[in-house]
């Protein structure tokens, strides 16, 4: 796993502190999620019982748009997509058949879309915006440490606002003060303020 | 009295009828067979002498022979909790690589098995634990959860219990009060398949720890022996009851240390089975109890012995 700026998994029980690191870095590895993460503190202790993992993000990926993934070839009588990479595709066509019609998109094959020319809209084609994943990206985030945190650790409260976030479970009822007593220090330690 | 030893053949499909043959006309039992497209795998019991000749004669079909322990041996893998939340599985791994060893291996995952406050062990889980000649107990990585569940996952299971877990041997040793029959350290919840050497260091040491402890049973037995070898009964059982060459599961007639477990319902079979005749004059319901199984409606046989019915087959 590439590093983390800051990657630091503190437990009482030393062995339990080795095995999270391990887990903590197959779920952000197996989610694809080490590029978005910049600093990750996990506490977990089994004793009290409390997960407590905060963070801050890297940066927001920017939203996709026409020109990220294909050429737009204007001829006289239709514009030719050629697709370079098929990821978006689906979200292209829905966006695609919303604006111009269905009638009008045409598919010869998987790597190209044929609209025809002088239809509405077509000026800015390749600044058309067709996904945005930073949408889903907190979800993800937060899915993420749900996975980390032991199973048994079913009550929890999540954040993610601006850039930072953090995750509390535990198996017990979660005190009203726990935020600041445990969240609060533990994201002093990696220099952020909520 | 020749020694049945436990075995795996490995093989090519073509002419493996000749092996099944062999170890049939041996006096050996097959008690598994696979046949994995282009491959056989047979889990048999063969005599001891003869394992140089069933060696010879599978050399040109390029087929080994491997000693398996676990061979008729039925394990239950007991995870307290088979979620998603833990996939890929340790207890997958670890069901596979005793698979491996020759075992039968059920994965037994606990309805409220997560959680040190609240996990559980209800009566159904219990009851199809003890059905089987040994239980794993996959736990996680934190020793204060293990000393606070175990306790409770094990209430009522008296069959023979290995425990796997993140804390080291000793450490296990020392926080599980009264001892269990085996343990291997360092396993814990880990988020990926067992590849690294060290991982797959730890299944091996697994198979020791079980065959060790399933030896000492079979010892246990060898001083006095159970009325029929269960491979015996499960050859009268299959070929008596033609029903049981119908079923498709893997194993319709599961091999335990001490028994059987049937696939076939309860309620409509278990006379045919009791009345099914070993030898001259002894039938099963003489030398067994044939019991309702808690896995289904499958029927369970457990096999007196020797010093009880006084009759060895």
């Amino acid at each position: 796993m590439p590093p983390l700026n800051y990657f630091v998994v503190e437990s009482p029980d030393e062995v339990g502190r080795d095995a999270y690191e391990r887990i903590a870095a197959d779920v952000l590895q197996d989610l694809d999620l080490i590029k978005v993460i910049d600093r990750l503190h996990i506490y977990v202790d089994p004793n009290v019982p409390i997960f407590v993992a905060a963070g801050v993000l890297r940066h927001m990926p920017r939203a996709i748009r026409v020109a990220d993934f294909a050429n737009v070839n204007r001829g006289e009588n239709e514009i030719v997509l050629d697709i370079g990479d098929e990821t978006y595709l689906a979200p292209l066509l829905q966006r695609l058949w919303l604006l111009f019609g269905k009638e009008n998109v045409e598919q010869p094959d998987r790597f190209t879309v044929v609209l025809p020319a002088g239809v509405s809209g077509e000026e800015d084609l390749e600044q058309m915006v067709v996904a945005n994943p930073s949408e889903t990206l907190y979800k993800d985030v937060i899915y993420a440490l749900q996975y980390i945190a032991p199973e048994g650790f079913k009550v929890r409260r999540q954040y993610i606002r601006e850039g930072r976030f953090y995750y509390v479970a535990s198996e017990d009822t979660l005190p009203a003060d726990i935020v600041k007593r445990m969240v609060v220090p533990i994201c002093e330690k990696m220099g952020v303020t909520l | 009295m020749t020694t049945l030893v436990p075995v795996t053949y490995k093989g090519g499909v073509y002419r493996h009828d000749e092996i099944m043959d062999l170890i049939e006309d041996l006096g050996g039992y097959i008690v598994q067979k696979h046949v994995m497209a282009q491959d056989v795998v047979l889990q048999s019991f063969v005599p001891r002498d003869d394992i140089d000749l069933i060696r010879e004669v599978a050399k040109p079909l390029a087929g080994e022979v491997i000693e398996a322990p676990l061979v008729g041996t039925e394990i239950a893998v007991v995870s307290p909790s088979l979620e998603i939340h833990h996939l890929p599985h340790t207890s997958c791994d670890i069901a596979e690589y005793l698979r491996s060893a020759g075992a039968k291996t059920n994965m037994v995952g606990l309805a409220r098995g997560f959680g040190k406050r609240i996990a559980n062990l209800n009566d159904e889980e219990r009851d199809v634990i003890n059905e089987h000649d040994l239980a794993v107990y996959v736990l996680g990585s934190f020793e204060e959860c293990i000393r606070q569940k175990f306790p409770v996952l094990r209430r009522g299971i008296h069959v023979p219990i290995i425990v796997t877990g993140a804390p080291d041997r000793e450490t296990l040793m020392r926080i599980i009060d009264p001892p269990v029959e085996g343990y291997v350290g360092s396993i814990g919840r880990i988020m990926h398949r067992f590849k690294r050497p060290e991982e797959l260091a730890k299944l091996d040491e697994l198979v020791d720890e079980v065959s060790r402890t399933l030896d000492a049973r079979r010892d246990a037995l060898a001083r006095d022996p159970l009325s029929v070898f269960p491979p015996r009964l499960m050859a009268i059982v299959e070929e008596q009851i033609h029903e049981v060459t119908m079923l498709t599961h893997p194993t319709p007639v599961t091999v335990q240390m001490e028994g059987l477990r049937v696939k076939l319902p309860y309620d409509m079979y278990a006379d045919a089975v009791r009345a099914l005749e070993v030898t001259d004059g002894v039938t099963v319901g003489d030398i067994a109890d044939v019991t309702p199984s808690r896995m289904r409606n499958y029927i369970l046989i457990r096999i007196k012995p020797f010093s009880e019915t006084r009759i060895l087959v």
